[in-house]
């Protein structure tokens, strides 16, 4: 009975149902759509961070972070990566080496990555960050992918030969003539300005290390970056006497910054969930206050204080729930269409870093289940508190009272 | 005037809805404030202590230099420029230096890295970091001495220690190699790695005779100004100013593009979560005046019977929407405004949590550990204007509905 | 780091001469008397090295931590400022060579065929993987500029007549150390030993001589080693196996087309 009351209540009263449900399904899904967006670029500055380049956890040779040097090497690299890919981890051994590359007559510093591409793709996604040209390729063992600052000092484009030199493991002259194969897009400032990539192989017979890596980097198959101790434990069991280092300490000044953003975040939201408060408290207050007179006379007719109270209450959920169908209708689909065409930045500035990590110049959401699920509650709770006491006053008010209130 | 009065009586008929909606237009007003203000001194903080690092507000520099910075591009007459520049109205400062790469070796290490060379005379720890960040000697002063500041970082890394010698080996202009040695007066920290193991200070007159600079050459003029926001316009001014296709000038949005991509995010990320509250305050604005039609359909048909023109009508609902943003306003300000002057004054330390982290960078530029706020009056006015197209627009769609009113049909319901 | 260009086949042009005492004796301040004498036998001793040009094949030996190699290189050099170094062996680096030419450095690699001019940032590593840098054969040999000279010992030292300098860079010198320590023979003023030492005292590298022969007409040491200090397991040592003193050669020798040739 109080529920077809409280549906012909509204409908009674439709314009200032619709006017309520309008304004808290906008507020619900201006929430859903902020949270995508947060969401969106913490995600994006963590990937960027982490799937780049630097992976979950590395692993070192004791030292070899604080001094590199060629010699301080990871001597059973391929089996550990065996090993941690058996349990489910992906990983990719690595080699470094500095060294001067030259063309025509520039010269500059440079930092030679060495790549194992089959099993580099599983872990970072520096290959789809190639700005122009293409990643290495094992078919293309003297072709490099360099970084986009290093191509303007030393003046070459694609296709360009460079010459590097260096000194190899046998301390004998490590000399070779590259190809640009790719230019990067900018990654961070070290790999922009120094960073030469190349083949493994090419690697290892340029600079006369046969075997051994310098740097194990991994990262869980699903690419899900949560970084469990238990993970650390689990790759630390498979690198005895190595340093194994999850991204929070190999990213220090990320990890602070993404640390702010998280809470800084958390903050907006907050206070976009206070002015999303605001306007349904006012809405709540609205329709029952102004209805006074009405439940006055329904007291009158006989109806209990509960009975009122029961069916205010039963109002505002069947709004919310109408409510939250508009939050979900609009919110949803705005967040993933923003997480499909992300809002472009470029305009105001071109691919840029953030504490040394390079971000993406178009800004894209990101749909999680929380980012709808918060939202929605919230929504709920906030229309639930705000009409108890309006409620509670319909509920109790004394008919001759309720007649006279305005 | 009568309807101005009409509109106001209207508007507190219903005292509690209007100020709950009041209340929310001040919630609007103190977001857009604290967002808008932390942003304005913020930003301002960050150019203000990244121009501090090298690069200023403004450079002039020879062409090219800012793309590939090397030591044969050099800045001609750089001495009389600078009369020019310090005496334009905004111009706080204005230096001239040298910037290039060097190897800095001790006898037990040589690193490689880059040099500042400054004039001892026009530099001060207000326009250079370095110079504020000295923790152990003076600056030096003589411009053809030999003395230099270097980082902490590097000190420890070639095993030196104030007063000893470092060689520095580079190339001059006309590519040889030259080398010369200093003895440290000054080592500095300012808590930035790269800054602190790659950055060092030599006397500017020395490197020019170092690298064959002539007396009015070197890299660039460094201007600091008193608005960080007057620097584009600046630069346009010195552009005409200086008009020579062999110079050019340029602006920390162009200098110094990790800053200004870090502020770019961080604005539009404000600016996104300004409109979105705005968004839902408007909603609540428009579900307050449209209730206040809806429920006065009958009023409005009685005075439309008895003569109202619907334009009048239409005013009166958007005079009431007026009042409510005044109202809406009042409110803001009174709750704003002691939040304003605490911040402003005192501010929110979070000394401790940097401290836990280590020191904080961003865009690798060291931010004060105090959040202060600080509004631009442009700032302010946009906030009010907003506030107030906000709720006009708002008044909008319910002074249609106003004037939509059909005085007989209203009439006929009970 | 005279020593570079002694390395660079010259053995002779300066020297490099003279004995440790004990290694941290404080230097005092050297009196007037003492570097008039230095600069006297210093002179001397420049004397007896001077020769305009030089052809010589030794071989490099290098001890490292992590590698040990042997090389053998052919080298030339005329006046203060010119000088070829190529390799013979390996063969898997034989043509790789150094030309010096006044201040620049220039490095040819026969496997790309291509010639890098050696940039500052370069100087100070290692050249040949050597324990010489780079910087050791650019640096001129500038001893009579850039430091000044005390005799420091004059005697009878583990059996030898001996006379040690204490070389002190001068304060505007270009120079890493605090201060050079060189031991010579005082009959023929052959170097015995040079140790280098930083600024406050403590010993960086040394070089030590032996092997005194008769090398194209003039008693020379054979054998240079280098130890750096702080590892006491490394070192690079040179072997002279022939040395022409005053042979005739062209200027376009030390050219960067040369540089390629193969002889």
């Amino acid at each position: 009975m109080l529920v077809r009351f409280a549906f012909r209540n509204l409908w009674r009263h439709r314009h200032r149902t619709f006017v309520t449900i309008a304004a808290m399904g906008l507020a619900g899904s201006v929430m859903v759509f902020y949270a995508a967006l947060m969401e969106g670029m913490l995600f994006d500055s963590k990937r960027n961070a982490i799937s780049m380049n630097s992976g979950e956890i590395q692993i070192h040779a004791e030292n070899y972070r604080r001094d590199p040097d060629l010699y301080k090497r990871i001597d059973n690299g391929y089996e550990i990566v065996t090993k941690l890919q058996q349990e489910g981890l992906n990983a990719a051994p690595r080699l470094y080496g500095f060294g001067l590359a030259a063309a025509g007559t520039s010269s500059s510093g440079i930092k030679m990555s060495a790549i194992d591409v089959d099993y580099e793709s599983r872990v970072t996604e520096i290959h789809k960050h190639v700005m122009r040209g293409e990643w290495i390729s094992k078919e293309a063992p003297n072709e490099v992918v360099i970084g986009r600052k290093l191509a303007r000092t030393l003046g070459v484009d694609l296709g360009d030969e460079v010459v590097i030199v260096s000194q190899a493991a046998d301390g004998s002259m490590a000399d070779a003539l590259f190809n640009i194969r790719g230019i990067l897009k900018s990654v961070s400032e070290e790999v922009d300005r120094a960073g030469f990539y190349m083949n493994t192989d090419t690697f290892r017979k340029l600079m006369v290390v046969p075997e051994g890596s310098h740097e194990i980097v991994i990262m869980p198959q699903d690419h899900q970056f949560n970084t469990l101790d238990e993970r650390l434990a689990q790759v630390k069991s498979h690198a005895p006497g190595l340093e194994v280092l999850n991204w929070q300490k190999l990213l220090p000044a990320i990890a602070e910054i993404l640390e702010m953003a998280d809470a800084s975040i958390i903050v907006m939201i907050l206070i976009t969930y206070i002015a999303v408060a605001m306007v349904i408290l006012n809405a709540m207050l609205m329709g029952v206050f102004e209805r006074i007179r009405e439940f006055g006379v329904m007291k009158a007719l006989g109806f209990s204080p509960w009975q009122i109270f029961g069916m205010i209450m039963l109002e505002s959920q069947i709004q919310v729930i109408l409510a939250a169908l508009i939050t979900m209708g609009v919110g949803i689909p705005l967040s993933l269409y923003y997480a499909e065409h992300g809002i472009d930045l470029t305009q105001f500035t071109g691919g840029f870093s953030f504490g040394g990590i390079a971000l993406d110049p178009v800004w894209r959401s990101l749909l999680t289940p929380e980012s709808v699920i918060i939202p929605v509650v919230m929504l709920f709770i906030i229309a639930t508190i705000a009409v108890i006491y309006p409620a509670i006053k319909a509920a109790v008010i004394q008919p001759i009272e309720a007649i006279h209130h305005r | 005037m009568q309807l101005n009065r009409l509109a106001w009586k209207n508007l507190w008929r219903n005292k509690r809805r209007t100020l709950i909606t009041g209340f929310s237009i001040s919630l609007g007003v103190f977001l857009s404030v604290t967002f808008t203000g932390t942003g304005d001194y913020g930003y301002t903080n960050m150019i203000d202590a990244s121009a501090t690092m090298g690069l200023g507000h403004v450079t002039v520099e020879a062409k090219g230099f800012n793309e590939t910075p090397s030591l044969d591009k050099r800045l001609k007459n750089s001495e009389k420029i600078r009369e020019q520049i310090i005496t334009l109205p905004n111009v706080s400062d204005a230096t001239v230096r040298i910037m290039g790469q060097a190897m800095f070796a001790s006898a037990s290490k040589s690193v490689g890295g880059s040099f500042l060379a400054i004039n001892s005379a026009t530099e001060s720890e207000k326009i250079n970091l370095m110079i504020r960040a000295i923790v152990e000697g003076e600056l030096f002063d003589e411009n053809d001495g030999r003395g230099i500041v270097i980082g902490s970082i590097m000190a420890e890394k070639l095993k030196l220690k104030l007063g000893k010698k470092i060689v520095y080996t580079t190339t001059d202009i006309n590519g040889e190699i030259v080398g010369e040695v200093a003895r440290i007066s000054a080592i500095f920290k300012t808590g930035l790695d790269e800054v602190d193991g790659a950055m060092v200070l030599l006397p500017i007159d020395r490197v020019r005779k170092t690298l064959g600079y002539t007396a009015d050459e070197s890299s660039m003029i460094t201007v600091i100004i008193s608005d960080q926001r007057r620097a584009e316009e600046l630069r346009d001014q010195l552009t005409t100013m200086i008009n020579d296709p062999e110079t050019e000038v340029l602006s920390w949005q162009q200098t110094q593009r990790d800053l200004t991509g870090l502020i770019t995010i961080d604005k539009t990320t404000n600016y996104l979560s300004q409109v979105l509250v705005g968004l839902v305050i408007a909603a609540g604005i428009l579900n307050t005046l449209l209730m206040g039609v809806m429920e006065r359909t009958r009023e409005f048909g009685i005075m439309m019977a008895v003569g109202m023109p619907p334009s009048a009508l239409f005013r009166l609902v958007i005079l009431e929407s007026f009042w409510l943003a005044i109202v809406g306003l009042i409110m803001g300000v009174m709750i704003t405004a002691p939040w304003y002057w605490y911040l402003l004054e005192v501010g929110l330390d979070f000394t401790e949590m940097f401290e836990e982290m280590g020191g904080y960078s961003a865009g690798g530029v060291l931010i004060d550990p105090i959040m202060h706020i600080r509004l631009f009056k442009e700032s302010i006015i946009a906030i009010l204007s907003g506030v107030f197209i906000l709720t006009l627009i708002s008044g909008l769609y319910p002074a249609w509905r106003a004037v939509k009113t059909n005085p007989v049909e209203t009439l006929k319901t009970i | 780091m005279r020593l570079s260009r002694q390395l660079l086949g010259t053995i002779f042009c300066l020297l490099t001469v003279f004995i440790p005492s004990h290694i941290n004796a404080a230097i005092e301040p050297p009196s007037a008397e003492s570097v008039e004498r230095a600069r006297e036998i210093l002179r001397s001793i420049d004397d007896l090295w001077r020769g305009d040009s030089s052809y010589a094949i030794f071989s490099m030996h290098v001890k490292t931590e992590h590698y040990q190699r042997s090389m053998q290189m052919e080298a030339w050099s005329k006046g203060k400022d010119k000088s070829l170094v190529k390799i013979l062996k390996p063969l898997k680096e034989k043509g790789t060579a150094s030309l010096k030419s006044g201040k620049h450095l220039y490095s040819y690699l026969p496997r790309t065929d291509r010639t890098i001019r050696l940039t500052s940032g370069m100087m100070m590593g290692s050249w040949m993987g050597s324990h010489f840098t780079n910087d050791d054969l650019v640096d001129e040999s500038r001893m009579e500029e850039d430091y000044t000279p005390a005799v420091t010992f004059e005697g009878v030292r583990d059996g030898n007549d001996i006379i040690e300098f204490a070389l002190i860079p001068k304060e505007d010198a270009a120079v890493v150390w605090g201060k050079i320590i060189l031991t010579v023979f005082a009959k023929s003023l052959l170097p015995i030993e040079e140790i280098f030492y930083d600024e406050d005292g403590i010993e960086t590298r040394r070089m030590s001589f032996s092997d005194y022969k008769v090398m194209s007409g003039r008693e020379l040491p054979a054998v240079m080693r280098v130890t750096p200090t702080d590892k006491p397991d490394e070192y690079t040592e040179i072997i002279y196996e022939t040395l022409e003193l005053n042979v005739d050669l062209k200027d376009s020798l030390f050219s960067i087309n040369s540089l390629k040739r193969r002889r």
